[in-house]
């Protein structure tokens, strides 16, 4: 096979207005519309760009709504939300999230699996400090005041319509059709109602199935799960003795 | 420099007469004619000239310094942006870079020609500094002004390439050698076209000092006119001789980390970087008093204000180009120097001899 030898064509050569004339003009273009109207640049610190309303900056959180569901701290992609302990207001302890802002990539992920809305995202995304522990933010100091447009919604295309098309629409955070389930395997259950107990959004019940243990005689109590009010934190699965309770994933 | 000139004159005899009094005044025989010494004559000359020297390089520097600010904020423009930022209107950052090269260890290669790599680059500093004092900025504001100052300031400027060359060899280093090697290559080839038209307007204006050759513009007319092609030249000759992008070959950042200069340091390293600025000065100051009439204009401002204000306008189409025009090949160069540059320079020359011969002027 022959080798096409490079050769100089017309172009190639460094002619006046193809090569020089034309990258002037163009440059001098440039020249006088930066001289003219302002530098495409931002001086950052004393100009600044407006950020658009759902700009997603660190996480916040309005501690009132938070139930401690702590499914901001699984989805976590960084893994920098740990659950620590706080005094409530109204007295007693509670488990909610504190964010090590330094390893966050403010990627609204906790704002979007928030199932209450009480984590947010903010505009605030200046956070420099001069030590690594200034940027772990404990709950306290980790809220913010909420405004609309500060929550992320669900949008997205469901699985199950990807092949109608897979329209994007907003869903409601408490929708079923849209969250997974957590399902029982009857026969494992021994009824001892530590789902109920553990639930952070109050949505297990434990209800008679009518039936009565052979043995003592008592009504066998079932739990019963309200898919409106659950947050499918799997908390309930967790503390399960007998995994008796299972995700079932929602398509 | 009259007036100046008789100042420091004034001066220096006054120290020198200080100095013989405080001598005298120790009654001893040896130090009483080494004060007699001390105001004689050349002797004061000398101190004179030298203090001249050192004011006038001082203002030079700080002018041409101002080119690098100019390419700084321009070059921010073209590309959509605003330029350095230190101090007012980004000004200091000069200053800031040349104390922190000051700060910087002097490094000498281990298997360097320490003798020769540090000579090459006191010849490249001296050379240019030697070229400000052949600048001359009014008829009465300059250094020397010989007969053969025109000459005189080409065969310095030839200097650079020697040094260079010499430079990036004893480095002994391949991206220093091959830095050195390419501008060798490139400013012989840009250099004689360049000379072809200085000789053109000295042929036209029959003078070889600057102030004759500025003198003859202003009573006739700006050499531009006539011998366009021959400023064309100069231009683009003078972006190579001054190692300026598209001709920067011989510190091509993207392939020679730094050209010839890569393994010098401190303020030698510096001092090269401010001396491209001020080699591209003096060729700025060239092509305004060869072809844009020097010092000449209306009398409302000082002579050596429209002096450096053609400078100035001259560097910003320096920096333009630089804006608009990319590196070329090394092929490109010694192509576009010999086959174009030099029959464009020879038919200058030409119609310099012809308008000479005519009596036009």
């Amino acid at each position: 096979m022959r080798i096409e030898e490079r050769t100089y064509t017309k172009a190639d050569h460094l002619r006046p207005t193809g090569y020089v004339l034309k990258s002037l003009i163009v440059t001098f273009k440039g020249l006088v519309r930066a001289t003219k109207n302002r530098p495409c640049t931002v001086l950052y610190p004393w100009e600044r760009l407006v950020y658009p309303d759902n700009y997603r900056g660190r996480p916040g959180i309005v501690l009132e709504r938070c139930i401690g569901c702590a499914r901001c701290a699984r989805d976590c992609p960084n893994r920098c939300i740990e659950m620590v302990e706080v005094e409530l207001p109204a007295g007693g302890k509670a488990k909610r999230p504190q964010v090590n802002v330094g390893r966050c990539m403010m990627c609204g992920n906790c704002a979007e699996t928030c199932p209450v809305n009480a984590m947010i995202v903010t505009p605030e995304f200046e956070l420099c400090s001069y030590s690594r522990a200034d940027l772990i933010f404990d709950p306290v100091k980790l809220q913010y005041p909420h405004k609309p447009g500060y929550e992320v919604n669900y949008e997205f295309a469901l699985l199950s319509e990807m092949k109608k098309g897979g329209e994007v629409r907003t869903y409601a955070k408490n929708d079923p059709n849209v969250h997974d389930n957590v399902v029982l395997d009857a026969p494992k259950c021994i009824s001892c109602s530590r789902c109920a107990k553990t639930c952070p959004a109050g949505a297990i019940e434990m209800a008679e199935t009518g039936e009565l243990n052979p043995k003592t005689k008592k009504p066998i109590k079932r739990p019963k799960f309200d898919t409106t009010k659950c947050v499918v934190c799997e908390q309930c699965i967790e503390v399960c003795p007998k995994s008796a309770l299972s995700i079932k994933e929602v398509l | 420099m009259a007036t100046l000139y008789t100042v420091l004159t004034d001066f220096t005899q006054w120290l020198m007469d200080l100095i013989a009094a405080i001598l005298d005044w120790t009654k001893l025989g040896i130090l009483s004619d080494l004060g007699d010494w001390l105001q004689s004559a050349p002797v004061v000359d000398f101190v004179t000239t030298l203090l001249v020297a050192v004011i006038y390089l001082i203002t030079v520097m700080m002018f041409a310094l101002c080119f690098i600010w100019q390419e700084r904020k321009f070059l921010g423009r073209f590309m959509d942006r605003r330029g350095t930022q230190v101090g007012v209107l980004g000004f200091f950052q000069n200053f800031a870079d040349g104390i922190k090269v000051v700060l910087k260890e002097h490094i000498v290669p281990k298997d360097s020609d320490h003798a020769l790599f540090e000579m090459a680059i006191f010849t490249y500093l001296a050379s240019t500094f030697m070229l400000f004092g052949c600048i001359p900025f009014s008829d009465n504001f300059y250094v020397i002004d010989v007969n053969l100052a025109v000459l005189l300031g080409i065969a310095i400027f030839a200097f650079g390439p020697f040094s260079i060359l010499v430079g990036g060899w004893a480095s002994n280093n391949k991206y220093t050698l091959i830095g050195g090697m390419r501008a060798a290559a490139q400013l012989i080839a840009l250099e004689i076209p360049l000379l072809l038209c200085v000789v053109s307007v000295v042929v036209l204006t029959g003078d070889l000092s600057f102030v004759g050759i500025v003198a003859w513009q202003e009573e006739n007319i700006w050499l531009i006119f006539p011998l366009c092609i021959g400023a064309l030249t100069f231009f683009i000759a003078a972006i190579g001789e001054s190692e300026r992008i598209p001709f920067d070959l011989p510190e091509a950042e993207a392939e020679l980390v730094e050209g010839w200069a890569t393994e010098y340091g401190d303020i030698r390293w510096g001092l090269k970087m401010a001396s491209d600025y001020f080699r591209a000065y003096i060729l700025c100051a060239l092509f305004t008093m060869l072809f844009l009439g020097g010092w000449a204009g209306p009398e409302f401002i000082w002579a050596e204000a429209w002096f450096l204000a053609k400078t100035f306008i001259v560097f910003f189409f320096f920096i333009w180009v630089r804006a608009a025009t990319v590196r070329i090949r090394t092929d490109q160069i010694l192509k576009l120097g010999w086959r174009r540059l030099l029959p464009l320079a020879v038919i200058n020359l030409l119609i310099a001899v012809a308008l000479k011969v005519a009596e036009v002027f």
